[in-house]
């Protein structure tokens, strides 16, 4: 084992410690410690805690990838990710948690009365939440695996080991706090290396105000070669696909459930107004960095790789082309290389950057570390939720009512383990590429649940056959598209990524037309929904609306 | 408990919707506005901070304004909250007293 290796892995050790002791700290000793951390998080680091459990090795590892390769048309990712939150804060999350439970088939079967529509719930959910933590323990197996040089299938049986151990131990509450560590280790990793390259290039450490420059320099350096803009809109893609990814992006991300589920943690609206604010404001630190990371990576290739005879390429290039992630074809037979002849990796920006900068062996690791946190932390939160959806949803509410709270503790914790472990397996040899599944996830979020979580909140007169209805036909008309555009059937040129646009548009018509063709929904579950439009004082009841102000009770 | 006047509790309603309508049509103007109109933008060589208006709209412009929607939206709710009485320690204790649904 080489030097770097040697640090990299201490390092990944010394946060994998810190984790374990935290979740020790905050052991759960009671079901609501368990799924919602007892609803007593403060805003601000539950803002923190949303942005380690969203930012994912995806983002943390691929995005700035996506978005150097891409151009212009990778900026979808950017702004939908973002802008999913406004949809969530400003749409779902204050009247979801006013409404009290702990999971979202929960406030589905409950709002709609109806075990039929919470079973379709918990069934979704478990199957949204499998989906994207394959892509993480893969991503974690990837990351341990290239920095140690063993097997990445050894690397995920790391991971999941790891994991396993803290959140069943901890459930919601250990995870809450490991996340906001994971959030303060991947944002420092992540933002270190730009800073340097910013100095190294204009002498400023504040490299969101300096990549302006490249990116308008990598123009220039794209026309010279004769390809297109950097930034010229919609090159690899039709404008329909961009919008149809921005739009499924954004549902996906206001409907994942193991995202709203942390707005259950904190105490009031109010706190769930503040904690979308915060959350967004973490998130976006890495959010604007990666479009810098792209630049950045982009020039440097652009100048140092491109242009060079084989043999004097950077030194930093060896180990990267070694594993195979950067691949050069002199398929012109002159000795040098052109931009058409590389084949780069997009998973190697972030990690190649430190060595890129010659930023040493720390650095080096602690983007490792990062990258770790970012899977560790997303695969923690999907985890509880998954766990939830069994043993709240399905066990406790629709088959055994009146289990004791020490069992229902209990079967969350078999079932953290067992979901734990057939994900690790699964990770083991995953079924396609790892950012696919991922865009699935969104789409099948979205497409499922945000029109019956919107309606479902804002519109009483919605009913169980509604959102019945909307929620297997949004679920079953985004799976088609998901295979016909595969199978190269397209409309408007909209790939299978964007399928998010058709299960939205199905499941809003369905519910409706359903909702409106079946009786409504009993006064006392439309008083509910009535109630969600005021803060916790003020309760609606029988037409009128009463300001509890502890006179009384 | 005392009772809140049918129009005060319509006008609160009101006034939390109208924010949450302004917000999300600037945040979606910002978004895919920028992004409906992005080639004559391009075409028309206007640069912010040194890059093409729509790539920086796409990579910073955007999600600042997103940022600066959600903490707007959570003072003046607070603000409304205030205005019409609301005492957030009350609703920490009825909302406490939910917690174990």
């Amino acid at each position: 084992m080489d030097q770097q290796s040697l640090v990299s892995l201490l390092l990944i050790l010394l946060t994998f410690a810190l984790y374990i002791w935290i979740s020790i700290y905050n052991r759960a000793k009671k079901t609501s410690d368990f799924y919602v951390a007892s609803r007593g998080i403060p805003p601000f680091w539950n803002g923190m805690a949303i942005g380690g459990d969203w930012m994912s090795a995806a983002s943390f590892i691929g995005m700035a990838g996506t978005v150097m390769m891409l151009g212009y048309d990778g900026l979808a990712y950017i702004m939908g990710w973002t802008g999913g939150y406004l949809l969530l804060t400003f749409l779902l999350a204050p009247q979801l948690r006013k409404y009290g439970r702990f999971t979202v088939p929960e406030f589905i079967g409950d709002r709609f009365d109806s075990n039929k529509a919470r079973l379709i719930g918990a069934i979704a959910t478990i199957i949204i939440s499998f989906t994207y933590i394959i892509g993480q323990l893969s991503g974690s197996g990837v990351v341990i695996g290239r920095l140690l040089n063993i097997p990445s299938a050894w690397g995920v049986m790391i991971g999941v080991f790891i994991i396993a151990i803290y959140a069943t131990l901890g459930g919601m509450k250990g995870v809450t706090w490991t996340q906001v560590a994971q959030y303060l280790i991947l944002i420092t990793a992540y933002i270190i290396p730009i800073v340097f390259m910013s100095l190294q290039f204009f002498g400023n450490p504040l490299p969101w105000l300096t990549y302006g420059n490249v990116v308008n320099e990598l123009g220039a350096i794209d026309r010279e070669l004769g390809l297109s803009e950097y930034f010229a809109p919609f090159d690899q893609g039709s404008q329909a696909q961009f919008l149809a990814l921005l739009f499924t992006l954004m549902v996906g991300t206001a409907s994942l459930p193991h995202v709203i589920v942390r707005f259950y943690t904190v105490t009031t609206m109010k706190a769930a107004r503040w904690s979308g604010a915060w959350a967004l404001l973490f998130i976006a630190l890495l959010y604007l960095s990666a479009p810098a990371y792209a630049a950045f990576a982009r020039f440097v290739i652009m100048n140092e790789v491109v242009g060079q005879p084989l043999d004097e390429l950077p030194a930093w290039t060896e180990p990267w082309i070694n594993t195979g992630l950067l691949e050069f074809a002199d398929t012109a037979g002159d000795g040098t290389v052109s931009w058409e002849e590389l084949y780069i990796d997009e998973d190697i920006v972030v990690m190649a950057t430190p060595e890129i900068a010659n930023l040493g062996l720390f650095v080096v690791g602690l983007v490792a570390a990062g990258a770790m946190a970012a899977a560790l932390s997303t695969a923690g939160g999907l985890l509880i939720t998954i766990s939830s959806s069994f043993a709240h949803d399905i066990y406790y509410r629709l088959l055994r009512p009146d289990a004791s709270d020490a069992k229902r503790l209990l079967a969350g914790r078999i079932a953290i383990f067992a979901a734990t472990i057939a994900a690790g397996v699964i990770a083991l040899d995953p079924p396609g590429v790892i950012t696919q599944i991922i865009a699935w996830a969104f789409a099948l979020a979205g497409g499922t649940f945000f029109p019956v979580l919107f309606l479902g909140v804002w519109w009483k007169r919605m009913n169980a056959q509604g959102a019945i209805a909307g929620m297997l036909g949004g679920l079953i008309a985004t799976l088609s598209y998901i295979f016909l555009a595969m199978s190269g059937v397209q409309l408007f040129g909209i790939a299978d990524t964007g399928a998010g646009v058709f299960g939205v548009i199905v499941n809003v018509i369905l519910v409706i037309v359903v909702s409106l063709m079946t009786p409504p929904p009993s006064q006392k579950l439309q008083e509910e929904v009535h109630d969600l439009r005021y803060p916790e004082q003020m309760t609606y009841k029988d037409g009128e609306v009463w300001m509890n102000d502890g006179s009384d009770k | 408990m005392r009772k809140v006047e049918k129009a005060v509790a319509d006008k609160y309603f009101k006034i939390r919707t109208t924010i949450v309508a302004v917000c999300l049509l600037i945040g979606f103007a910002v978004s895919f506005g920028v992004a409906i109109f992005a080639e004559p933008i391009h075409q028309s060589g206007v640069t912010i901070m040194g890059m093409p208006a729509h790539y920086y709209m796409g990579a910073q412009g955007s999600v600042v304004t997103f940022v600066i929607l959600l903490f707007a939206n959570a003072i003046i709710s607070d603000r409304v909250d205030k205005k019409f009485g609301i005492d957030e320690k009350q609703n920490e204790q009825i909302s406490g007293g939910a917690s174990d649904h």
